[in-house]
């Protein structure tokens, strides 16, 4: 059985399907990317497993439970953490002030949470010496390394990632990226990507969406081989023929 | 300069009444980016709840004290539930709108059981004051800024060093991404309203001595206090404290020193200076609030 599985999942924006019937599904274990264009539907649908989007219809199943409708509250309790796009630090805190609040799903010690937040630095080494900080003066990377350090504090069994590499300098991206690889021996991944490449480097499996809808999923190999995919979302050839 | 010491004593006493009710103001600002029209009214039904438990039940003043701070935590969590809650999802107008009724609707309510003639509440201590060098210092004053000084270190102490504290200001910072961190947003802002509710409530209480318990009495405090936030930099709790506490001062200064009928007119030309001069106020926010 998989850890999550979506089925015929529908989001209505006002009168604007923002998901037509998406269907997907995550393993234990796994680190699960979805790729697609601006607008195809990647950040509604992390949205709506988190609970931020009310489904209008469709299965959203976690660890066999139905979650579709419960609250983000609620769901971050089952343990599901959702980092959003554009981060989301809380810009009057400090950085480990942040990264203590995403335990607020758990109950623990103020103590406890302060030793977890150093803890957490041993993984984030970049941040540690900015831990009093306050939010709004962090970089784009040091944010980010922020968001998932917050998004673990939660301890889920399911990360949701939505773009992480945005705006961040190459060498940044790679950072974020050797994190993913660490993350995953432990938690289950659904990583929303435009960045393809490295997107698909860190994939079990894949899924295109394309305006509400997946039109392929797969292997990293298989979406790779796929030349009209390459084509449209993966880079290269787009450029050059277009 | 024996004069200017006693006003400065007198205008701290009254300076910190309208710190206390600008906290509140803010509190519920930052909680909810709305400003709290009925924040002044809070004080008058406290004042009134000490009248009614102090004064017509005879009660200790210790218990009445307890009891209307009790029961002004009690109106914050329904103001919160029948005023905000509905509407929190709408902007901030249909609010402030709401906030505005509420208010009305308090003091009428007030109005309608003890009618317009104003109630009179003794201090809470026998001795009236004691004299220091050349200073009178008058116990209700005393006592004001007392209970004023510990509500700000009890407000530091809550907001930077508690797990509580931090989950309010993270709510106050990105709602929607407390939530996703699993805190409550509504107790959150539950919290905040009864925490606002009991500040203005205490202001209304000690202020009463001083002042006639009337139902007037919530606008004018509200009127100076938001003048104060304004004055310190809106949204900022520090703004808050040393708006309310310069413009006591002032006010108290201006009409020993300049005309006692302009007294309330001295706070608001401070306002129109503040707001053509310097409109983010002392501590006004450099940074934009959402990095």
């Amino acid at each position: 059985m998989p850890l999550l599985e979506i089925n015929d999942l529908i989001v209505l924006y006002g009168e604007i399907e923002a998901l037509r019937g998406v269907s997907i599904s995550v393993d234990e274990g796994q680190v699960v990317t979805l790729l697609g264009a601006n607008g195809a539907g990647k950040s509604t649908t992390l949205r709506a497993i988190s609970g931020l989007a009310k489904p209008a219809a469709g299965e959203i199943v976690f660890d066999g439970k139905s979650i579709a409708g419960l609250g983000p509250e609620a769901i971050v309790r089952l343990g599901i953490s959702h980092v959003p796009e554009g981060r989301r630090i809380f810009p009057g805190l400090s950085v480990k002030e942040n990264i203590m609040l995403g335990a607020s799903n758990r109950r623990v010690a103020k103590s406890e949470l302060s030793r977890e937040a150093d803890a957490m630095f041993d993984l984030f080494p970049d941040i540690r010496s900015f831990s009093n900080a306050l939010g709004w003066t962090l970089s784009g990377g040091q944010l980010q390394m922020v968001a998932v350090a917050r998004g673990l504090m939660a301890k889920p069994r399911l990360l949701l990632l939505d773009e992480p590499s945005l705006g961040l300098a190459p060498v940044i991206v790679q950072a974020v990226f050797r994190i993913i690889s660490e993350i995953r021996r432990n938690t289950t991944v659904l990583l929303v990507e435009q960045n393809a490449r490295m997107g698909l480097s860190v994939a079990d499996h894949g899924y295109v969406l394309e305006t509400g809808r997946i039109v392929l999923g797969g292997k990293p190999d298989e979406l790779w081989g796929n030349e009209a995919i390459r084509a449209a979302y993966l880079g290269g050839h787009a450029k050059v023929s277009a | 300069m024996d004069l200017a010491l006693q006003l400065l004593f007198t205008g701290i006493g009254i300076g910190a009444v309208y710190a206390l009710v600008a906290l509140g103001f803010v509190l519920i600002f930052r909680a909810t980016n709305v400003v709290n029209f009925a924040q002044g009214e809070f004080s008058m039904v406290a004042a009134f709840l000490m009248v009614v438990f102090a004064v017509d039940l005879q009660w200790p003043y210790w218990l009445s004290f307890l009891l209307a701070l009790a029961g002004m935590a009690l109106l914050g969590a329904i103001f919160n539930l029948g005023v905000y809650y509905p509407l929190r999802h709408r902007t901030f107008l249909p609010v402030i709108i709401a906030t505005i009724g509420a208010s009305i609707l308090l003091a009428n309510s007030v109005l309608a059981i003890y009618g317009p003639q104003p109630q009179v509440l003794e201090g809470w201590f026998e001795t009236p004051g004691i004299q220091l060098g050349p200073v009178y210092l008058d116990s209700q004053y005393l006592l004001i800024i007392a209970v004023t000084m510990i509500l700000v270190v009890f407000n530091y102490w809550f907001f930077e060093h508690t797990m509580l504290g931090k989950k309010l200001q993270a709510t106050s910072q990105d709602k929607e991404m407390a939530s996703l961190l699993g805190i409550s947003v509504s107790t959150m802002i539950m919290i905040t309203f009864m925490y606002s509710a009991v500040l203005g409530g205490l202001a209304g209480i000690l202020v009463a001595p001083i002042l006639f318990v009337s139902i007037q009495m919530g606008s004018t405090i509200a009127l100076k206090a938001f003048a104060a936030t304004i004055i310190g930099g809106f949204g900022d709790v520090a703004g808050a404290i040393i708006g309310g506490l310069a413009l006591g001062i002032i006010e108290t200064f201006g009409a020993a020193y300049i005309s006692v009928p302009y007294k309330d007119g001295f706070a608001f030309l401070v306002l129109v200076l503040f707001l053509v001069f310097r409109p983010q106020g002392i501590f006004g926010e450099r940074v934009a609030e959402k990095a």
